[in-house]
């Protein structure tokens, strides 16, 4: 019996790993497939929360019809978009930077690492919290230095429309560039150096040695700390929710804020619901260009 | 010989000075929110800023007689370590399915898994709402850790697999000769093994539990807010000071920050999503 269930287990090899996968696999199919279905239904209807005399009338797809009429909600695509572009860019080159300012013989790197290990470990909201007070006009130090400087922002960073979405990309540059320095730094870090060794023989400089040897090899961490920045500057919430509210005007409008409030705060169920399916069909997008290009990486090696 | 060492101590000075700018950059808000808990409230916002001033308590003592930060503290206790639980439990035994299993089905299913993680909370935030609504769940712990739980399983799975990829089989393979089964060659061989996999997988279901903030401010109540929205509570009620928001945001990160710093082996293994073995 013992023997034909240790077959059973080794040859079957696809059930094998259902099963395994079997409780964490069911687990989301009630709470992350089913919600998204659910989702895709209440799109379809009318739906108020907030007044329980309202029928829920089914109006096929006028949600969707209203999102791409609503001009705060272009708007709302157009920042999260612009600060998607923003904020990866700038993570991913002052990243790399420093973790070329760091990658060598250094006293005292293991206290320069761990100090640039906490801004990523803080909590996003008190991130904000504070980012929102240094940015205050009146009393904030951010603003109080800018005008030393000779920048004097009116009613500071946040608060003209003009610099409020870069004022909150720089606070998502600041908690997450350590992040991609750090990733990058251990994958410097891992690289061979016996590589460089011969490259300098053969009279490569230095700049050669980064741009045809460490930065080939460093491309399989670079696709990854771009595709987790990615995923996660589209989840931008907190610093929108705690500082700006989507203001000034809609300045800073993004798609989550303009989902979450249309849903929770005016229980505007259905649209909320349409605007979220548009949110995850964008996100599809730049999922299946990443899943491709990283089940490319890893078929290289 | 001597303007060669001139100019390599040159070198070296512009490195350290460029080091100490970027540490500047990337401290400076930390170190303003540990002085603000601890400066004087008439001081916090002094202008010009204050960088030197006679610390004190006083805002934290504030902050236990003004906030209910006891019950936060514990709250965000509750909901994270059962997030942890569950998530790596249920990601544990699916990544190491996926590591020793490997098929299309498998690959096919950890790339599934990584969709689920690239999903922002906000585009099912209206099902979890109602679902939760319907099951009566709303405002309780269980709500708040369910949900948490099924975006933090996504990432675990995804960690242990790549974790368990590094692991030889050898041994589970000689421990099946033996008689084991399946399950128990994981359970005797794999887990013993998968120490440092399973702590990196428990410090990110932990922080990213502790350091939510939008799940709670919609699934839970009165009684199950945690550290976060206590904060915000806070925030936006008038008799309650910066300086003592302050103190509470220091008691919300220190956790977290300590952990960081003292497991950073094992966060940093994390981060890199097992690209970088080792």
């Amino acid at each position: 019996m013992m023997r034909r269930t240790v077959r059973w287990w080794t040859r079957a090899g696809r059930v094998g790993s259902l099963i395994w996968v079997a409780p964490a696999l069911l687990f989301m199919l009630a709470f992350a497939i089913y919600p998204v279905g659910y989702s895709l239904y209440i799109s379809l209807f009318d739906y108020h929360l907030i007044d329980p005399t309202r029928e829920q009338v089914f109006v096929g797809l006028a949600n969707y019809v209203r999102a791409f009429g609503d001009q705060v909600f272009l708007v709302a695509i157009r920042n999260t978009l612009l600060f998607v572009v923003m904020a990866i860019g700038t993570q991913m080159l002052l990243g790399l930077g420093i973790a070329v300012l760091l990658n060598r013989e250094l006293r005292g790197i293991g206290i320069i690492r761990s100090l640039l290990l906490v801004p990523l470990t803080l909590t996003p909201l008190v991130v904000a919290l504070v980012w929102g007070a240094l940015y205050n006009a009146d009393f904030g130090a951010v603003s109080y230095y800018l005008k030393l400087l000779g920048l004097d922002i009116g009613r500071g960073p946040v608060g003209e429309p003009r610099t409020a979405l870069a004022s909150l990309v720089v606070i998502d540059i600041w908690q997450w560039t350590p992040l991609v320095a750090l990733m990058l730094l251990a994958g410097l870090q891992a690289q061979n150096q016996e590589l460089f060794e011969a490259a300098r023989l053969d009279g490569a400089n230095g700049v050669q040695q980064f741009l045809h040897i460490a930065l080939p090899l460093l491309r399989p961490i670079l696709i990854v700390a771009l595709l987790i920045r990615t995923m996660d500057v589209f989840k931008l919430f907190d610093s929108v929710y705690a500082i700006t509210g989507g203001g000034p005007g809609s300045a800073t409008e993004v798609m989550n804020f303009y989902i979450f409030k249309t849903g929770l705060t005016f229980f505007d169920m259905g649209y909320a619901a349409s605007m979220s399916t548009l949110l995850l069909v964008l996100i599809s997008f730049f999922t299946a260009i990443y899943i491709r290009v990283i089940g490319r990486t890893e078929a290289y090696g | 010989m001597n303007r060669h060492r001139a100019a390599r101590l040159a070198r070296q000075l512009a490195i350290y000075l460029l080091i100490a700018l970027v540490l500047a950059f990337f401290l400076m808000p930390i170190v303003w929110l540990f002085q603000t808990s601890l400066k004087p409230s008439r001081d916090a916002f002094a202008i010009p800023p204050m960088w030197w001033f006679s610390p004190t308590w006083a805002n934290f003592e504030r902050m236990f007689a003004t906030t209910r930060v006891v019950e936060y503290l514990r709250n965000s206790l509750i909901i994270a370590s059962g997030t942890t639980a569950l998530s790596v439990a249920l990601g544990l035994l699916a990544g190491y399915g996926l590591a020793r299993h490997p098929s299309r089905t498998s690959d096919g299913l950890a790339l599934a898994m990584l969709a689920v993680r690239m999903a922002p909370p906000v585009a099912m935030l209206i099902p979890f709402y109602l679902m939760m609504r319907d099951l009566g769940l709303l405002g309780s712990y269980p709500a708040v850790i369910l949900l948490q739980s099924v975006l933090n399983t996504a990432f675990v799975t995804w960690l242990m697999r790549g974790y368990f990829l590094t692991l030889p089989k050898d041994m589970e393979e000689s421990a099946l000769i033996d008689g084991c089964n399946r399950f128990q060659a994981f359970l005797y061989v794999a887990l013993p093994m998968a120490g440092p996999g399973v702590a990196t997988g428990a410090i990110f279901a932990f922080t990213l539990s502790w350091n939510d903030f939008l799940l709670p401010l919609i699934l839970s109540g009165r009684r199950t807010r945690p550290l976060t929205l206590g904060i915000l509570e806070a925030f936006s009620s008038v008799e309650i000071a910066w300086s003592a928001i302050a103190a509470m945001s220091v008691v919300t990160v220190l956790p977290v920050v300590l952990i960081g710093l003292l497991l950073q082996r094992y966060l940093i293994r994390g981060l890199t999503l097992g690209a970088i073995r080792g």
